[in-house]
């Protein structure tokens, strides 16, 4: 192997112990960790080399690379470590500060990451209902629209022009921001590890995916045992939410066509039928939601001891994740029971879904699009030989 | 003094169930010609009716006393009878534990060893200790660092007179020159202020302290009690008369020119020693340019653990880089300090601060093998190194580079000189005298007037140090009175330093204390017999002068020894040695020995073998197998020697030419990682042993009838096992055909 230069930076060690890997420098490179670890590969194995590259501020080095990712938190090698290193949490905060890095533009991603800017970050979807609810004039003498006196959030707020197009464009800025932050870490990565790649990126990613969807890697861990399945009731219902709210969109298209006057003629009820498709999928995924979560929660909770309790950065997400649920099945039972409780509800669970939507480049949200990308990178460099 | 005769034997731990101790009885009156009325059993001989039916006769007269009870190495304080010749008979231990019982074979085990006992004091006396005339009680600490002057005070205020000899202008040594301490305490995370001179304050003012500055020993004669010492400062000369000494001279750093892969030669490369001198000026400037440090690499074991340099771990490098990047971080906050090491070893308490350290976000480690320090232009530095976590070859820049360098103890320079004296000696005069004017001759620390060199003996393995090779008596070196301390003897901290100065200052008062009371010092710290030369039928053969391990015999022009008895430590070697027996112990004798031997009961229709074991070892061990009662077998007959250096040949022919069929020498292991209390006691048994072959041929004997077997105390459960399986060797052989006759 060529010779290395290698170029200490204090201000990074600095940033990587204060995002969250503040025991970073309790590691003496003893090597417990890389043998606890079951997904690492075995040639070169992480934690250890992660943790003396952060410790000598060597980001370069971290960020182009797969194995940050290839991790999974599972945190056996904090709960071995003999020194309190706690290299789980350590390589944690490090993809928190890749995504940083990675995210266009950065500046959200430091507000994000951030707890002074929670706020702010609240405020715009907030003040954009608010302002949406007070031009309809709901805040003055205007009455909320029923039909036959039931409560519809469709005549509340009109969803193609205050959901679908507010979130279309949340969505569509958030993926465009995703792909331009992996692109950038890809590169990175073909950077650092110059034609190490072979093989074809179409079975890569689908080998990539069976893998996911089996949560296989996952299930490898030891100390946080129950957290495979606490990623999966989240992982599928998100799943599920996604297939219902394409159907539900599915459902009203008629409805569209109609308000915007292209067939005035058209039966607007005629995807009416779907809905009992995807109510029973909504339901179930949200539940599933609300049980993964807070296994997830409590997961947190009973191994603080052995594997830390996360950072602001893993809590944000998941409060988050808990919210949208949480706020998504009190509106639909509070618009059953008919009260009116039930519109502040929507409006805060449309906020959160935003919020969810809208920072998912910059969020822990990101998780899925860079370490599925990692993933498929360590497939290609043969990085990864699957599970074997 | 009139022996009066008084055996005892008890029939208590099982030994009145095994023997029949009338029947014993009545065999030492024959056997020992003992008078039936001198001899006495009582069921429990420990407990106070038993100790006062001997005390009674002691009342009476009785001086001479045997008792035939459990092993002398416990129960040492209730048969302990002041003024009277005691001989303790192991019939617990080597009978009734080890033996089956009521049976013919233990009956005459037992009636052999009593016998033996008897024979034992009938030849031995009582010993009388040799108190030499005009003893001096004061101690002498050479060198005024931490080691030496924590001597100096442990000493001092234990009320003994101390001179403290330093060769250079101040006190103080290493220590002084130090810019700040690692912690000293609790939570070890703040560098502290050189304790030293406090020290240096308190010695120089302390009232049993004589402090000789720029002040070096030029020549040390006599022997513990009775040291003539010379110091000479700035050309005169004065002696000073002690009784031990503390030798503390301190370490030398490497020879930093010997690393150049290490860039050494560059300005902008330092070593540990330099680097405090430079945090003591102020800011941390590169002696190149003076442009202040910003990214300090430091390399670990610069010398040591290397076999190309210094093989061993010089103990307190790493703790010393800790600190010296504290000095880094502390003077700039922007700074790094980037510390390239094999393993860091912090022992004891100084983990914490190694732990501490590492919390620093600007201290920067790694494992490493440097390979080299080249020039990256400006006056700043490559360090190239392999097998990193961070790389397998990898490149870092500074703009100084700290070389942690080993120690060198003071006493490695003179005892390599005086080796390769040796060398060339032996290749003739001439290349003796070639020898001493070719090279340079280096400080001597002591310049003993001793036949055997003027410095410590140099240790295999010890690399130059002055460590005791003992592995139960770390401060003992191999002369008498001589105590080691400090960096001198091993690479330690100063903590370390001085708890072994404190170590060395105890075993210094336990010398001066016993050459005053005429015991040895050590290891058989109680003893006072000593080795009683006949001279007058000495033919000069000057064995016991060579073989002695502790140089305490010196000899005239012709050849005759003179013992400097408190270099002694009464181990018997000279008596083993010695090819006219003439060297004897009130209790311990050429001639008491064999008697012993010859004593033991020869039957023809049986087997007999006599185990010479060492008292040290091989002798707890058998009690500790006796103890788990594990059986030997009866034909054995044990006797305790000092060492199996004292072991005489003459003994192997009193054992064969009376009938005796198989011989063990049972004693420590030899060679490298020795375990003999006396260094070479085996090792010089094995030699002469080596020549026993020819003896035994001239016999006409089977020279596998007799043989020396190495074991150490922790052997206890394999040496029943070793004993029975020669035994059974010596039965297919046969019985020795002397029996006979």
């Amino acid at each position: 192997m060529a010779e290395q230069i290698v170029k200490p930076d204090l201000n990074f060690i600095n940033e990587v112990i204060n995002a969250g890997g503040e025991s970073l420098k309790k590691c003496y490179q003893c090597s417990t960790c890389t043998v606890v670890c079951n997904v690492t590969p075995d040639e070169s194995p992480f934690p250890r080399k992660e943790m003396v590259q952060a410790q000598w501020g060597l980001k370069d080095r971290l960020f182009g690379n797969p194995d940050i990712w290839l991790c999974h938190q599972c945190s056996d090698c904090t709960a071995y470590c003999p020194r309190g290193a706690k290299p789980g949490e350590v390589l944690g905060a490090i993809r928190k500060l890749s995504i940083e890095e990675f995210s266009v533009p950065g500046f959200l991603a430091k507000m994000v990451n951030s707890p002074k800017f929670l706020l702010v970050l609240l405020a715009v979807p907030t003040l954009l209902y608010i302002l949406i609810i007070a031009s309809q004039g709901f805040f003055g003498s205007v009455d909320i629209p029923t039909e036959d006196g039931k409560i519809v959030y469709g005549k509340f707020l009109f969803s193609l022009y205050y959901v679908d197009t507010i979130f279309t464009a949340a969505a569509l800025f958030a993926v465009f921001s995703l792909f331009l932050g992996v692109t950038k870490y890809w590169k990175a990565m073909d950077a650092a590890n110059p034609n190490t790649k072979t093989g074809s990126v179409g079975s890569a990613v689908s080998a990539t995916i069976v893998d996911i969807l089996g949560h296989n890697r996952f299930r490898k861990c030891e100390v946080t045992k129950g957290r495979a399945t606490a990623h999966m009731l989240v992982f599928y219902s998100f799943i599920g939410l996604f297939i219902t709210t394409i159907l539900a969109f599915a459902r009203v298209i008629p409805e569209y066509i109609h308000h915007l006057k292209i067939s005035e003629g058209i039966d607007v009820h005629q995807l009416d039928w779907l809905a009992y498709i995807y109510k029973p999928i909504g339901n179930i995924s949200a539940a599933a939601l609300m049980v993964g979560i807070l296994l997830v929660m409590s997961n947190r909770f009973k191994n603080q001891e052995k594997a830390g309790l996360g950072s602001y950065y893993d809590w944000l997400f998941i409060s988050l994740v808990a919210g949208v649920g949480l706020t998504g099945l009190l509106a639909q039972f509070l618009r059953m029971a008919n009260t009116v409780a039930a519109y502040p509800t929507y409006v805060a669970h449309l906020c959160l879904v935003f919020f969810l939507f809208a920072y998912a480049p910059y969020s822990k949200m990101a998780h899925m699009v860079y370490r599925t990308t990692a993933l498929v990178y360590a497939r290609l460099s043969g990085r990864d030989q699957g599970n074997a | 003094m009139e022996k009066k005769f008084g055996v005892y034997i008890c029939k208590g731990c099982g030994i009145g169930d095994t023997v029949d101790i009338e029947k014993l009885k009545k065999n030492t009156v024959g056997g020992a010609r003992v008078a039936a009325e001198l001899i006495k059993e009582h069921a429990i001989l420990c407990s106070p009716e038993g100790l006062e039916l001997i005390k009674n006769d002691i009342r009476e007269g009785t001086n001479t006393i045997i008792i035939g009870a459990c092993s002398p190495r416990v129960k040492f304080e209730e048969f302990d009878f002041p003024g009277a010749l005691v001989e303790r008979v192991n019939l617990r231990e080597f009978v009734s534990w080890t033996q089956e019982p009521m049976t013919e074979a233990t009956q005459t085990l037992a009636e052999d060893y009593l016998k033996m006992g008897v024979i034992k004091t009938q030849k031995g006396n009582l010993p009388e200790p040799n108190i030499l005339p005009d003893l001096s009680n004061a101690i002498m600490v050479v060198g005024g660092g931490i080691t030496g002057l924590t001597a100096a005070l442990e000493a001092a205020n234990a009320g003994y007179q101390v001179t403290l000899v330093e060769k250079e202008a101040e006190l103080g040594g290493w220590s002084a020159k130090l810019y700040k301490e690692t912690p000293r305490q609790y939570p070890y995370d703040k560098l502290e202020e050189p304790q030293v001179f406090d020290k240096i304050k308190e010695a120089e003012s302390h009232p049993n302290i004589k402090v000789c500055k720029s002040s070096v020993v030029e020549k040390t004669e006599g022997q513990p009690g009775l040291f003539n010492v010379t110091i000479s400062r700035n050309g005169s000369s004065e002696t000073v008369k002690v009784g031990a000494f503390i030798v503390a001279a301190g370490w030398k750093p490497y020879d930093a020119e010997k690393l150049g892969h290490l860039g050494y030669g560059n300005p902008n490369v330092i070593t540990s020693v330099q680097m405090e001198e430079l945090a003591k000026k102020g800011k941390i400037v590169r002696p190149s340019d003076g442009k202040e440090a910003k990214k300090v690499a430091f390399i670990q074991c610069a010398g040591s653990r290397d076999p190309n340099h210094l093989p061993y771990c010089s103990s307190f490098c790493c703790a010393t880089s800790l600190k010296q990047a504290k000095y880094v971080r502390e003077k700039s906050g922007d700074a790094v300090a980037m510390i390239f090491y094999k393993d860091i070893r912090t022992p004891g308490q100084t983990e914490l601060f190694y732990k501490n350290m590492q919390n620093d976000p600007g201290v920067l480690l790694t494992k490493a093998d440097v390979t080299a320090v080249t020039d990256a232009g400006n006056g700043n530095l490559y360090v190239e190194a392999d097998n990193t976590f961070l790389g397998e070859k990898i490149k870092v820049e500074a703009d100084l580079v700290v070389l942690a360098i080993g120690v060198v103890p003071a006493t490695r320079a003179p005892q390599e000189y005086l080796d390769g004296l040796t060398e060339a000696g032996k290749k003739g005069d001439d290349a003796k005298k070639a020898y001493v004017e070719s090279v340079p001759k280096p400080d001597f620390i002591l310049n003993l007037e001793y036949r055997q060199g003027p410095e410590l003996p140099s240790l295999e393995g010890a690399y130059g140090f002055a460590d005791s090779n003992f592995i139960c008596f770390q401060y003992e070196t191999r002369r008498t009175g001589i105590y080691s301390a400090g960096c001198v003897r091993q690479p330690m901290n100063m903590s370390e330093a001085s708890q072994d100065a404190a170590g060395a200052a105890l075993k210094a008062i336990q010398c001066v204390e016993h050459v005053a009371r005429g015991i040895a010092v050590h290891p058989r710290a109680w003893d006072a017999t000593f080795p009683d030369p006949m001279l007058i039928k000495c033919t000069a053969c000057k064995r016991c002068t060579e073989e002695c391990p502790f140089g305490a015999i010196e000899e005239d022009t012709k050849g005759i020894p003179s013992y400097n008895i408190n270099r002694c430590r009464r181990c018997g070697t000279c008596m083993g040695a010695c090819p006219e027996r003439i060297v004897s112990f009130k209790d311990f004798s050429v001639d008491i020995v064999g008697s012993m031997i010859k004593a033991v009961d020869i039957n023809e229709d049986d087997f007999r073998v006599v185990v010479l074991a060492c008292e040290n070892d091989a002798y707890p061990a058998i009690d500790s197998a006796a103890i788990k009662r594990m059986k030997i077998s009866p034909s054995v007959r044990i006797i305790p020697v000092r060492c199996l250096g004292a072991t005489n040949l003459v003994w192997v022919t009193d054992a064969f030419s009376t009938g005796i069929d198989g011989l063990i020498l049972l004693g420590c292991k030899y060679g490298e990682n020795y375990q003999c209390h006396f260094v070479k006691g085996s090792e010089l048994a094995n030699y002469r042993f080596s020549k026993v072959k020819e003896t035994l041929d001239k016999l006409q004997l089977e020279s596998d009838r007799c043989q020396l077997m190495q074991v150490a105390i922790s052997d206890y459960d394999k040496i029943p096992q070793m004993i029975n399986d020669f035994v059974a060797r010596v039965e297919e052989i046969g019985p020795n055909p002397f029996k006979e006759l």
